[in-house]
C-alpha cells in the first residue's frame, strides 16, 4: 500500500479499531465454518489474520497497538465486570468449600510454579519467567499480573494460548487414566489450568462442567492475582 | 440507558481500585480489586441490578476481542526471543501436563472423600 495512503488511514485510531473488529468477526466466521475445532480457537484464527494483515499493508505493530489501545482500555471495566458471574457462583463455592479451599491454593500455585521452575532450570531469562508465571490465569487478569511482575505481555498471550489449547487433551487423557468421570472435577480442572479456553470446552461437555470450569477459572485468577505479585516481590528482595 | 448506568458502575469500581492500589502500595491490578469490590457489593445487595447486567454481559462477551491486540503482539517478538523458544515451549507443555495431573488427582481424593461421608 502507498505510504501516504497508509498514513492518511492511520491518522486516527479508527483504522486499528476497524481492523481488529474485522479480524475478530472473520476469525469467528472461519471458526464456525471449520466446525469449532478445539485445537484451533477462534481467537488464534483472528490473531493470525490480523498479524497477516499488518504485515501485508506494512503497518508497524507499535502504531497498530497505539490505535488499538482505544479498544484495550475497555479491559479494565471488563475485568471488573467478572465480579458479576463470580457473585452468581457463590452458592456453588459454599456447596463444596472444603475440598475447593484445600485444592485451589495448591493447584493454582503449582500451575505457576511448574512452568517457572522448568523454564528456570532450562536457563530462561527473568523477563521470560515473569511472562510465563500467569499462564493459567484468564487473560484480563493475567495482563495485570504480568505488568506487575515486569513480564512481556505479548509473550504472556502466546503462553496463554498454548496452555489453554493443550489443557483440553491433557485433561481428557489424564481423567481417563485416573478413571475420573465426575463432571465437576473435569470442569474445575479445565478452568483452573486452561482459563477461558478450557472453560469454553467444559461448556461443550455439559452445563455442570462449564459452571465448575468458570468457578475454577475465576478462583485461580483471584488467587494468583493476590498472591503471585506479593510472592514475586518477596523473592526479589531475598535474592 | 440502563447499560450506560451499568458502565458507569464498572468504570467507577475500576477507578476505586486504582485509588486503593495507589494508597495501599499493594501489587494488585485495579481490575482485580474492582472485581472483588463489585462481588462484595452484590453480596450486600443480594441481587444483580439489571443495569449492571446490561453493561457487564456484553463486555464479558467481548473479552476475546479486547485481548486480540495483545495476542497479535506475540508474532512480532518471535525474533527477539530466538534461542529461548525451546525452554518456553517445554515449560508450557510439561508444566501444564504436571499441573493437570496434580489438579485432577487432588480433586479426586478431596471430592471423592467428601462424597463418601
Amino acid at each position: 500500500m502507498p505510504t501516504d495512503m497508509l498514513s492518511t488511514l492511520t491518522a486516527t485510531p479508527l483504522f486499528a479499531v476497524g481492523l481488529t473488529l474485522a479480524a475478530y468477526l472473520l476469525g469467528n466466521l472461519l471458526f464456525k465454518r471449520l466446525r469449532n475445532p478445539s485445537w484451533l480457537p477462534a481467537i488464534l484464527i483472528a490473531a493470525l489474520l490480523l498479524a497477516a494483515a499488518l504485515v501485508a499493508i506494512g503497518l508497524p505493530y507499535s502504531i497498530y497497538q497505539q490505535g488499538a489501545s482505544w479498544l484495550t482500555i475497555l479491559l479494565g471495566p471488563a475485568t471488573v465486570a467478572l465480579g458479576m458471574p463470580l457473585y452468581q457462583q457463590l452458592p456453588r463455592i459454599r456447596e463444596l468449600w472444603q475440598p475447593l479451599t484445600l485444592c485451589l491454593p495448591i493447584a493454582a500455585a503449582l500451575a505457576a510454579c511448574y512452568a517457572i521452575g522448568i523454564a528456570w532450570l532450562m536457563g530462561a531469562s527473568p523477563t521470560i519467567l515473569a511472562s510465563l508465571a500467569a499462564k493459567s490465569v484468564t487473560a484480563p487478569i493475567a495482563i495485570g499480573i504480568t505488568e506487575q511482575l515486569g513480564g512481556n505481555v505479548a509473550l504472556l498471550m502466546g503462553a496463554l494460548l498454548v496452555t489453554g489449547v493443550v489443557t483440553i487433551p491433557f485433561v481428557s487423557v489424564v481423567a481417563r487414566l485416573l478413571k475420573i468421570n465426575d463432571e465437576r472435577i473435569i470442569g474445575f480442572a479445565l478452568g483452573l489450568n486452561g482459563h477461558a479456553i478450557g472453560t469454553v470446552r467444559a461448556f461443550e461437555l455439559s452445563p455442570t462442567a462449564g459452571a465448575f470450569a468458570s468457578l475454577g477459572m475465576s478462583l485461580t485468577g483471584i488467587f494468583t492475582a493476590l498472591l503471585l505479585p506479593l510472592a514475586w516481590r518477596l523473592i526479589g528482595t531475598v535474592s | 440507558m440502563p447499560a450506560l448506568n451499568g458502565l458507569l458502575w464498572l468504570i467507577s469500581y475500576w477507578l476505586i481500585g486504582e485509588v486503593v492500589i495507589h494508597f495501599s502500595g499493594l501489587p494488585f491490578s485495579s481490575g482485580v480489586v474492582g472485581m472483588l469490590l463489585l462481588c462484595a457489593t452484590l453480596g450486600v445487595l443480594g441481587r444483580v441490578p439489571s443495569s449492571l447486567a446490561a453493561a457487564a454481559q456484553p463486555l464479558i462477551a467481548l473479552l476475546a476481542m479486547l485481548i486480540m491486540p495483545g495476542v497479535v503482539g506475540v508474532f512480532f517478538i518471535l525474533d527477539e526471543l530466538a534461542g529461548q523458544w525451546f525452554a518456553i515451549i517445554i515449560a508450557l507443555l510439561l508444566g501444564t501436563l504436571l499441573s493437570v495431573i496434580t489438579t485432577l488427582w487432588l480433586l479426586q481424593r478431596l471430592i471423592g472423600r467428601s462424597d463418601a461421608h
